[in-house]
């Protein structure tokens, strides 16, 4: 019965061992805790009222409560951290523009390196501008603090400039570009190399093998000492 | 030498051409101005020269061709052409790229999508800040610069592909007096290193300090040509939107009162 | 008519960076007064209190005696509206008719007021042959027109212009500086920030120098481009309209103006 945690627990536990070497263990798990929350909460009920069970805990109206369906929710729960913990951790270890340049390295397109990067700066842009053009429809007397009907009245106003704005600003960027070379096809070569060592290398090889044997294990139902 | 030769062009959905038969030389060095008033063509002019009419935007050259060193640049892939002319505009934050992490790293966009070996990269980069004399901006981001700063790192970027000919879409438009002093000195070292510009400009006081000749535009076509001083003091300008340098303002103020206009030279 | 009061207006923003330093300052209705300075130098900060976008951290801004401490900014748009320097960020209409009438419909003025205040906006900025197009198949120059009919439209007895003159041309620039007249002779007080020095001294009345937050100069044209007042002109990095400076080389007094200048000359003597 205990099997289905063992897993997920310790793959938690690395990770946040992992957070505190790297500083972002507070940060980590408030936002894994956030992210996972409503999932966790329409999972919790569902399961806990609706597997199939003999031992009742309580019941709520026409639904009971089983341990068996605490027990899945329980083992779901602890799946779910354990997943946003570890996509938690790489997000905030690693630096975007690093993860980009690198896999440029290894051969993806410099266009895919020009849009994700492009991406990730549009969004403070995009805050900026939003502040600027509410900005000026307040001087006009667009009320922004209002009820709804107020704001209703608001959306085209707030959301016609951003969207005419940012598509005349890829137009003019991508013309200024084309004078940067922009759209010569083929590989180029980068300033700045990801630092790598042995050590490292060999971590990466050790982690892909482990991730193939968990799943040929699982595949070939090999049973293990601890599957519950 | 850039040359357009009986030059017409026509914007993609538009029936009538936006140029008319513009004959235009520009040698290595030389600093040519364009004035017109807004919407007679300048920026079509500018688009023209560098190639990115029709070759980007799309649209034709009804007549005519544009030429480097008697190569026609119609045709010619966009890449090829950064590398003989470039074109700058009037907003800075919309021609820095938006993915650069420092100003270094922005200048040497340009080389890297070259495709050049690093170590070039860098000499090309650090060559260009020097020109522009922004060495000390390296470090910064580029979206924390001023707008003359911004520009200014927008011409180096541009220098760093060693293109023969640049051409300028109104560098100043936008900036503070400060801004607009950074980049008409800036535009001076330019030539010096032997880059031929041509710049559309309504600052009139700016091009008589800055270039050798100038060229009038109007209706989509080139009405007057020759010395700054010369052209820009004709009164036929005031007909065609154009608003003289300061001090030829004042001299014609003079001598629409009867006083002796030379004492505004001096 | 409103009278607008600055305090000992002090502006400090949430990340500890001062930006207003006790500013004083008095507009009297019907005024034009021209608000210069560096970028840093407070301008924009100002501009944000007259109507309210920002709200003093020291100090009070009054509306004819009435501290505005109190008042919700959209209600401020009916006495002080602004038109910021990019076009851009406020347009967002099919025609440009109807990009003007948002601001009088906004503040609720009946239909036949909006129709009216509309049409003389868009004739005095000369876009009334083009008042049924897109607002983005005109050139930007003309936009920037539209942002101010846009403001006009609103009737405001104050009316402020952030660099109204960038990116135009001549005609341009001679629209915005009739405009300016017009307003003013309508009893409406027109506030403009500029760096167009030349703009500034032909179009405005009195000018306000602003540096580091704080005014350093509050006067007429002529006092602010006088010679004495260079070297503070010059620690901001403006330098005096070309007429000023040429008068002041022929000893002429202060000449900031064209008419100022061709005056002086005819006055004594023509040599």
């Amino acid at each position: 019965m205990l099997g289905g945690y063992v897993g997920p627990i310790a793959i938690g536990v690395a990770m946040l061992l992992g957070a505190r070497a790297a500083g972002v263990a507070r940060a980590l798990l408030r936002a894994s805790l956030l992210l996972s929350l409503p999932i966790a909460v329409s999972v919790v009920l569902v399961s806990v009222f609706t597997r199939p069970g003999s031992t009742v805990l309580f019941t709520i109206g026409p639904f009971d409560a089983t341990l068996e369906g605490v027990d899945f929710a329980a083992q779901t729960l602890v799946r779910l951290l354990a997943i946003s913990l570890s996509i938690g951790l790489f997000l905030l270890t690693t630096e975007a523009r690093a993860f980009v340049f690198d896999l440029e390295r290894r051969g993806v397109p410099p266009r895919f390196t020009f849009v994700a990067l492009a991406t990730i700066e549009a969004v403070p842009t995009l805050v900026e501008r939003a502040a600027t053009i509410a900005e000026s429809q307040r001087a006009r007397g667009l009320d922004t603090e209002g009820g709804v009907r107020a704001r209703v009245r608001g959306v085209l106003p707030l959301v016609g400039p951003a969207v005419i704005t940012s598509l005349t600003d890829v137009e003019e960027r991508s013309l200024a570009l084309e004078s940067r070379a922009f759209s010569r096809p083929g590989r180029r070569h980068l300033l700045w190399s990801m630092p790598d060592s042995g050590r490292e290398r060999l971590l990466r090889v050790v982690l892909v093998l482990a991730l193939l044997g968990a799943v040929v294990v699982r595949v070939a139902g090999v049973p293990l000492p601890v599957v519950g | 030498m850039l040359r357009l030769a009986g030059v017409s062009y026509r914007y993609p959905g538009f029936a009538t051409p936006a140029l008319r038969e513009v004959t235009l030389e520009l040698r290595p060095g030389e600093i040519v101005g364009v004035v017109g008033a807004n919407e007679s063509g300048k920026s079509t002019l500018c688009l023209v020269a560098s190639g990115l009419a029709p070759g980007s935007i799309g649209g034709e050259l009804t007549t005519g061709s544009v030429e480097i060193d008697d190569r026609p640049t119609a045709g010619r892939p966009l890449h090829e052409l950064a590398t003989q002319v470039g074109i700058g505009f009037q907003n800075p934050a919309t021609q820095l790229s938006g993915v650069a992490g420092s100003v270094f790293e922005e200048v040497a966009l340009g080389p890297m999508d070259l495709g050049l070996p690093a170590r070039e990269t860098v000499e090309r980069t650090k060559a260009a800040l020097a020109t522009l004399g922004i060495e000390e901006l390296a470090e910064r981001a580029p979206r924390r610069l001023s707008g003359g700063q911004g520009q200014l790192v927008v011409l180096a970027a541009l220098l760093a592909m060693r293109p023969p000919y640049l051409v300028l879409d109104e560098p100043t438009a936008q900036l503070d007096p400060e801004g607009t002093r950074l980049v008409g000195e800036a535009l001076g070292r330019l030539a010096a290193t032997g880059t031929g510009l041509l710049i559309a400009e309504h600052k009139t006081d700016l091009l008589a300090d800055v270039c050798d000749r100038v060229v009038v535009i109007d209706g989509g076509r080139l009405v007057a040509a020759g010395g700054v001083t010369e052209v820009l003091a004709d009164p036929a300008m005031e007909s065609y939107g154009i608003e003289p340098p300061s001090t030829v303002h004042l001299e014609r103020a003079l001598a629409e009162r009867g006083l002796d206009p030379e004492v505004v030279r001096g | 008519m409103t009278r607008l009061a600055l305090e000992q207006v002090g502006f400090v923003y949430p990340d500890g960076t001062r930006a207003l330093d006790a500013v004083d300052l008095v507009v009297e209705p019907g005024a034009s007064v021209a608000l210069i300075g560096q970028n840093g130098s407070g301008k924009s900060t100002l501009v944000r209190h007259l109507n309210g976008l920002l709200r003093p951290t020291e100090g009070r801004v009054l509306h004819d005696g009435v501290d505005t401490a109190e008042r919700r900014t959209a209600a401020m748009a009916s006495v002080v509206g602004v038109a910021f320097q990019d076009p851009g960020r406020q347009i967002f209409s099919r025609r440009i008719r109807d990009e003007v009438a948002f601001g009088p419909r906004i503040l609720g003025h009946s239909k036949e007021r909006v129709v009216a205040s509309v049409a003389e906006a868009l004739e005095l900025v000369g876009l009334t042959d083009v008042a049924d197009q897109n607002p983005y198949d005109v050139g930007y120059s003309r936009r920037k027109l539209l942002a101010l009919a846009s403001v006009v439209a609103m009737e405001t007895p104050v009316v402020v212009l952030d660099e109204p003159t960038t990116g135009q041309d001549a005609r341009g620039v001679r629209r915005v500086a009739t405009l300016v007249e017009t307003l003013v002779t309508a009893g409406r007080t027109v506030i403009a920030v500029s760096h167009d020095m030349r703009f500034v001294a032909e179009t405005f009345e009195r000018v306000v120098v602003m540096q580091r937050g704080r005014v350093v100069l509050d006067g007429s044209v002529s006092e602010i481009f006088a010679e004495a007042a260079w070297p503070t002109l010059a620690s901001s990095f403006i330098e005096p309209p070309v007429a000023a400076r040429i008068g002041a080389r022929l000893g002429l007094g202060s000449t900031p103006t064209e008419r100022a200048f061709v005056d002086a000359m005819a006055a004594r003597g023509g040599s």
